[in-house]
């Protein structure tokens, strides 16, 4: 392939195991549970904010913490929640499951996957550094300029933000791209679009999504960072800059960011739903259209986030409507749903359960958005608790049930163990008690008149009794990831096994052995139909209810031995050095800047360093032979 | 990195995808999408803050249409020997492959020049990033573009020197055409800027609501 | 079918309804001071209203869609091991088509009193008597209120006639910061560098609650206000008393406390607004603060100091309320306000930038002083004093302005002189387009008149100038 030796300094890792394996590892179902892995701790991290948030409102005139600590926790709550936990742990699924679910052996390129996952990782850590190194960013989740100003926002806090969140720009790109790709290139013979699985379907909407609008918001981060380090003027008044473009850029990455965070979501429910039903997707076409619409029309509602900036009743007016029309296919979403339990038989474990909530949350988090869709009463609901009701729901009740929903639907796909059903359920009803005990009351503290993002709050505004309850359900909520902890420490000790199809599901994940083997597939699958395997294994069922005959693929046959010529890429260092090359190129645009000597110039000399890193990393990349000559 | 399109099928044939079109050559395509979302939000905001300068210099005082002309049609002439390059590597000729390679790179370092030169010559004006909006907004919406036409020539150098010492393969092929991909998007890219700041508003000034007068009064 | 297995399992499934019920128990008291309901003006009573309307077809909405989803769950859950398959349906097109017309038709009949009502409070009515123009300059974390039209400045409490409308108009000095007393109106954010307008109209005298809504650092929790709405009467009162000079301070603590205040306060705050011109000497004032702290050796180099502004105390003693609506005005308050801000309200920049506070030179004896003396702050009564004869108002010499400079071209009727006719002016836009018109008389061109107008106005008129006559021109 190459006609140079390129000196690579550092020999690939060959063991399989132990720290190195991890760091080298291009394994689609590594990188996967590695995200995984990450988004939970995250997970914690956030919610321990979370939790100190609530107890500091727990009652009026409260001075547990500092304002500025307070402004700091929810900026990070935000931040983290969006960035650091949906985000990548819809990534752990995509990628632990769309390969497997596509009949492919990896995703299309590896090693760039391998290299998302560490500038996340890195991204995220540099971001969280911020607590310790003076002081995080304390501006809110969404940054509005000019409060991010240097004037206001004096400190290092909010460039570690524009920074931070610039890092996992990047690693999200990647990702999509790796993403998208994977999925219109890699799918097994015979498997055309609209025989794709909802969930892989809502993860090319969700990856497109993310290439689309994650350009936007980096745009807006760099100009803040610019305005910050390099003193430019683009959110700056006092030169003619217009704070209201830093909020046009976020909301026009904001609004997509809203469908980035619930379609994958939506599409594990559309897998569990059929699964757990015992019935096929209820207009399987209608899903994946309503879910490709959503994705579209999430580009035109933008500016929904600022009917009270006051940009005139025309625009108004115009996006009143078009965040009305969304409501549609959202809906047609849940009456399919519904439709698909209709006439099913049941079998409500914790992953159904899961998959219910989610439906009958998002359905409350739904309604609530169609009242502040309406610019005069979002008036009084803008930047209100009624608003963070609203989109605790959509993105609690949504994203997280559903993402726990997969979580227990996937564990024994992943381990090859089923998390324990008792423990399952109760941490369920802990968390759904939990759920609606802390943001149903946001809804009346809202129109009640508190404001969001306020350190405490006066006696006597009426506020005190629904602010209690919403603190005490807090803890509930804690209580039940603590049960869901539990439960994952005594899956992972048990010796049961789990069988490789325990729930009789419909995919082609669940035909293989699991924990699959490296290799996933050991033929690839050929697909006929939508849920293929479903009717390889109930050839009965080989006719729909108008009478057609349903073609399906030959049956995969589970031979191991017949792997023995599947050549997998060979692992690689370079992912992982490439991405800490780019992290510290992009950290050293911190105030770290000195002076060329001679003129005025200032030269982010840190981010020479990580150019230089990151260059070694992505030449031994190149050159680096994909795998080993007969490689394993 | 197109090793998964081989490991994925049995045959080891590239294009051997659902789509038709190599991983690789897909990859390009959607990050050239996500790359249109970046300049374009960087234009909107140059176009959003036109004329919005509180102070000088501005536009009609230092840009030199000329200049940038001639530096424009290098940039052009530069996708040209893209084109040529890429038609000799289809017909296995690899010597002429990589002159018109060389050749493209050279352009390409001559626009970066041109554009060097014109950042100097406006901050000797007074043009900073720090000056005004018009500063601002210029300096890094041209920045950025001058850094993909780095990249984009380190990358044709680092090809032209890695690949096509010997006889060309289907890979370096794909690799000619990848890179292609890009440079004639980086190429429009500048087109459009091209127009906007320079065709489009090369006259605007602080004079230039009187200017607007003059032409009422003299037309009505 | 058993009518009691049938609501077994619906006993644990409707378990999330005990905590909801709670919460609807706590729910909305109309009377809480800032309770969107209960409202008291037009602008809120037609945005509760629209709530309602939406809140009762999502109920409905709510109760079809979460019964379907719940009998489904309760009827087709599986029972005992029944390992046979159900009907294997795959979808069915009508449904389809039927689900997706009745959320269109259900939004269409939310959007349509939407956009009605979306144009309806824009502006004011204009048949329904003047308009009182009211200016905010909202600062972190509290508010500057002027009336243009009255030449009265004051802080955190703004007084409004009730039945009248009142059209405040928002700047911002700062960062963004949001405009909301929910028994009034809905919010509106005031973006610097810009314009905002807000009209409303209180339909009841009272003392409402308003409070940032937007986001704006460390205090924002405590960038609270007041409305008071009371009589017409009551309200001229207040105006005219805002023009008269203080009473003569009486205790000897007050007298002294006058003195440290002119000495250590005086610098930012001002209490002579009472004397014309209060706007224009109130904006010099402030302006002015920067260049005053910069010569400060120990403060020179300090960005804070970009920051520095601070509230109007002229009669402070007539209002109610102290740090920006935050604690009720008393003795104890105030002087626990004085002795450490930061204590009542975190983030407040008088502690880290006034000079007793740097320097530590404040004693317990000061403070009772300085509190004693605010606390005598008010207007001499109606009569008693000389007051202040046609006041020299903003308006008035706005109109001057006008006179001098633009009265040549454009008459204050409807008729053409040469350039239109400007009667109602302030219904063909907001302040912004006024001010644009002025600044930049090629930004917006009346239909059938070419522009002739000088493009110099914005550099010729001061901003105190260019203000003035947009009070003026609002006025016609």
């Amino acid at each position: 392939m190459t006609t140079i030796a390129f000196p690579t300094l550092i020999s690939r890792p060959t063991s399989y195991t132990g720290l190195w394996s991890w760091i080298g590892t291009v394994d689609h179902k590594r990188i996967g549970t590695l995200y995984g892995v990450t988004a939970f701790l995250y997970f914690l991290v956030g919610g321990v904010e979370a939790l100190i948030l609530r107890a500091q409102l727990a009652q009026a005139e409260s001075d547990l913490i500092s304002p500025e600590l307070f402004n700091e926790l929810f900026t990070m709550h935000g931040t983290t929640m969006v960035f650091l936990v949906v985000m990548p742990m819809s990534a752990a699924f995509f990628n632990w499951m769309i390969p497997l679910m596509i009949g492919a052996r990896d995703v299309a390129f590896p090693r760039l996957n391998a290299f998302s996952y560490w500038t996340f990782l890195f991204g995220s850590i540099f971001l969280n550094l911020s607590f310790f190194l003076g002081g995080a960013p304390d501006a809110g989740w969404f940054g509005y300029a000019n409060l991010t100003g240097n004037t206001y926002s004096p400190g290092d806090g909010v460039t570690f933000w524009a920074l931070g969140l610039t890092t996992l720009g990047v690693a999200s790109l990647a990702a999509a791209f790796n993403f998208v790709v994977t999925i219109l290139n890699m799918r097994a013979p015979g498997m055309g679009l609209m025989k794709m699985p909802v969930f892989v379907w809502m993860s090319l909407v969700t990856s497109i999504l993310i290439a689309l609008a994650m350009p936007i918001i980096a745009v807006a981060l760099i100009q803040l960072a610019l305005d910050r380090v390099w003193d430019t003027n683009f959110f700056n008044p006092a030169a003619g800059g217009d704070p209201v473009l830093w909020q046009h850029l976020f909301w026009l990455f904001g609004h997509p960011e809203v469908y980035i965070l619930i379609l994958p979501a939506m599409g594990i429910v559309s897998e569990t739903l059929p699964v757990f039903s015992k019935k096929p997707l209820f207009g399987y076409p209608a899903v994946v259209l309503a879910g490709a619409i959503i994705g579209f029309m999430g580009w035109f509602v933008w500016s929904h986030h600022m009917f009270t900036v006051g940009l005139g009743p025309a625009a108004n007016a115009a996006f009143a409507v078009s965040t009305m029309l969304i409501a549609v296919p959202t809906g047609v979403k849940i009456f399919n749903w519904i439709a698909t339990t209709w006439g099913g038989k049941l079998q409500l474990n914790t992953s159904m359960l899961f998959s219910l909530g989610f439906i009958a949350m998002f359905i409350i988090g739904g309604l609530s958005g169609v009242s502040h869709a309406s610019p005069p009463t979002d008036a009084q609901q803008q930047d209100t608790y009624y608003i963070v009701a609203h989109f605790h729901y959509v993105l609690f009740g949504g994203a997280i049930f559903g993402l726990f929903a997969g979580g227990y639907y996937w564990w024994p796909k992943m381990t090859g163990k089923k998390l324990g059903e008792a423990l399952g359920q109760w941490h369920f009803w802990v968390m759904l008690v939990g759920f609606n005990l802390t943001f149903g009351p946001m809804h009346w503290l809202g129109l009640n008149g508190m404001p969001r993002r306020i350190a405490t709050y006066a006696d006597g505004m009426g506020w005190e009794m629904s602010n209690a309850i919403a603190s005490a359900g807090s803890m509930l909520i804690a209580f039940g990831v603590l049960l869901f902890i539990i439960n994952i420490i005594r899956t992972i000790s048990s010796t049961q096994e789990s069988e490789d199809d325990p729930w009789d599901a419909r995919t082609l994940e669940w035909s293989i052995p699991s924990p699959p083997p490296a290799y996933n597939f050991a033929r690839i699958p050929q697909v006929k139909s939508l849920d293929d395997f479903w009717y390889t294994k109930h050839p009965d069922l080989l006719h729909d209810e108008r009478g057609e005959e349903i073609e399906v693929g030959e049956p995969v046959e589970n031979d191991t031995h017949g792997g023995g010529s599947i050549h997998l890429p060979g692992m690689s260092y370079y992912p992982f050095i490439t991405s800490l090359g780019v992290t510290i190129g992009v950290a050293g645009f911190m105030d770290i800047l000195v002076e060329v000597p001679g003129t005025n110039i200032q030269f982010p000399w840190l981010s020479a360093v990580g150019i230089v890193i990151g260059l070694w990393g992505l030449m031994g990349w190149t050159f680096e032979p994909v795998s080993e000559e007969g490689g394993h | 990195m197109a090793q998964a399109a081989v490991t994925q099928n049995q045959h080891g044939h590239i294009a051997d995808t659902n789509t038709g079109i190599s991983n690789r050559k897909l990859l390009m395509w959607v990050f050239l999408a996500s790359d249109c979302l970046f300049f374009g939000s960087f234009i909107a905001t140059y176009l959003v803050y036109r004329n919005e300068s509180l102070v000088g210099p501005y536009p009609n005082e230092v840009l030199n249409i000329p200049v940038t002309s001639v530096s424009t049609f290098v940039l052009l002439m530069s996708s040209l020997a893209m084109v040529l390059a890429l038609n000799y590597a289809q017909k296995d000729r690899a010597g002429l492959a990589r002159f018109w390679l060389l050749a493209v790179a050279a352009l390409g370092l001559v626009f970066l020049g041109f554009q060097v030169v014109e950042f100097m010559t406006f901050v000797d004006e007074g043009l900073t990033i720090h000056q005004n909006l018009f500063g601002t907004t210029f300096f890094i919406l041209t920045g950025f573009h001058g850094l993909h036409v780095f990249v984009g020539v380190l990358w044709l150098l680092g090809m032209a020197f890695a690949h096509f010492k010997g006889a060309l393969t289907s890979r370096s092929t794909e690799d000619l055409e990848m890179a292609g991909l890009y440079w004639h998007f980086v190429d429009i890219v500048w087109i459009v800027i091209f127009t906007v700041i320079y065709l489009i508003g090369f006259s605007d000034g602080e004079g230039i609501e009187t200017i607007s007068h003059a032409t009422a009064i003299i037309g009505g | 079918m058993n009518l009691r297995r049938l609501l077994r399992p619906l006993r644990s499934r409707f378990l999330f309804l005990i905590p909801v019920a709670p919460a609807l128990l706590v729910a909305c008291n109309k009377e809480d001071a800032q309770s969107t309901f209960g409202t008291s003006g037009p602008i809120a009573n037609t945005q509760a209203d629209l709530f309602i309307f939406i809140f009762w077809i999502a109920v409905a909405v709510f109760v079809l869609v979460e019964g379907a989803l719940i009998y489904s769950i309760v009827k087709f859950r599986r029972r005992g091991s029944d390992d046979s398959l159900p009907d294997q349906t795959h979808g069915n097109n009508k449904l389809e088509v039927i689900w997706t017309i009745i959320p269109v038709l259900i939004l269409i009949a939310i959007a349509v009193p939407t956009v009605k009502i979306i144009y309806d409070q824009d502006g004011w009515p204009t048949d329904q008597g003047p308009v009182l123009e009211v200016k905010v300059r909202a600062h972190q974390w509290w508010w500057e209120i002027e009336y243009p039209g009255e030449d009265v400045v004051t802080a955190n409490e703004i007084r409004i006639p009730v039945g009248q409308w009142v059209n405040f108009s928002m700047h911002s000095d700062d960062v963004i910061h949001s405009f909301w007393v929910p028994k009034l109106a809905g919010k509106m954010d005031i973006v610097p560098g810009d314009v905002r307008e807000l009209a409303m109209k209180a339909d009841e005298a009272g003392f409402y609650f308003g409070q940032c809504a937007e986001f704006c650092g460390e205090a924002h929790a405590k960038m609270r206000f007041r409305v008071k709405a009371e009589e017409p009467a009551a309200f001229q009162d207040w105006l005219a008393s805002m023009r008269r000079p203080p009473v003569e301070l009486a205790s000897t603590d007050a007298i002294d406390g006058q003195k440290i205040f002119a000495t250590n306060c005086a610098t930012c705050h001002s209490v002579n607004t009472w004397q014309a011109p209060a706007a224009r000497n109130e904006r010099t004032r402030l302006a002015g603060l920067r260049e005053t702290f910069l010569l400060d050796q120990d403060l020179a180099d300090e960005d804070r100091v970009n920051l520095i502004a601070a509230p109007n105390l002229t009669h402070f003693a007539t209002r109610e309320t102290l740090g920006a609506g935050l604690i009720d005005l008393t003795q104890e308050n105030l002087e626990q306000w004085i002795a450490d801000p930061d204590a009542v309200k975190e983030g407040n920049r008088m502690k880290d930038l006034a000079a007793p506070y740097r320097d530590g030179t404040l004693t317990p004896g000061d403070v009772r002083q300085l509190a004693a003396y605010l606390l005598e702050l008010e207007p001499v009564a109606a009569g008693t004093a000389t007051v202040t004869p046609g006041p020299d108002t903003p308006l008035k010499r706005g109109e001057a302005t006008f006179a001098a400079n633009c009265s040549g071209c454009h008459s204050t009727g409807d008729d053409i002189v040469f350039g239109p006719g400007l009667a109602g002016i302030s219904n063909r836009g907001e302040e912004a387009y006024i001010r644009e018109s002025i600044e930049d008389p090629g930004a917006f061109v009346v239909p059938d008149f070419s522009n002739a107008m000088p493009g110099n106005f914005g550099t010729l008129f001061s901003i105190e100038e260019i203000d003035e006559l947009i009070v003026y021109l609002k006025s016609l």
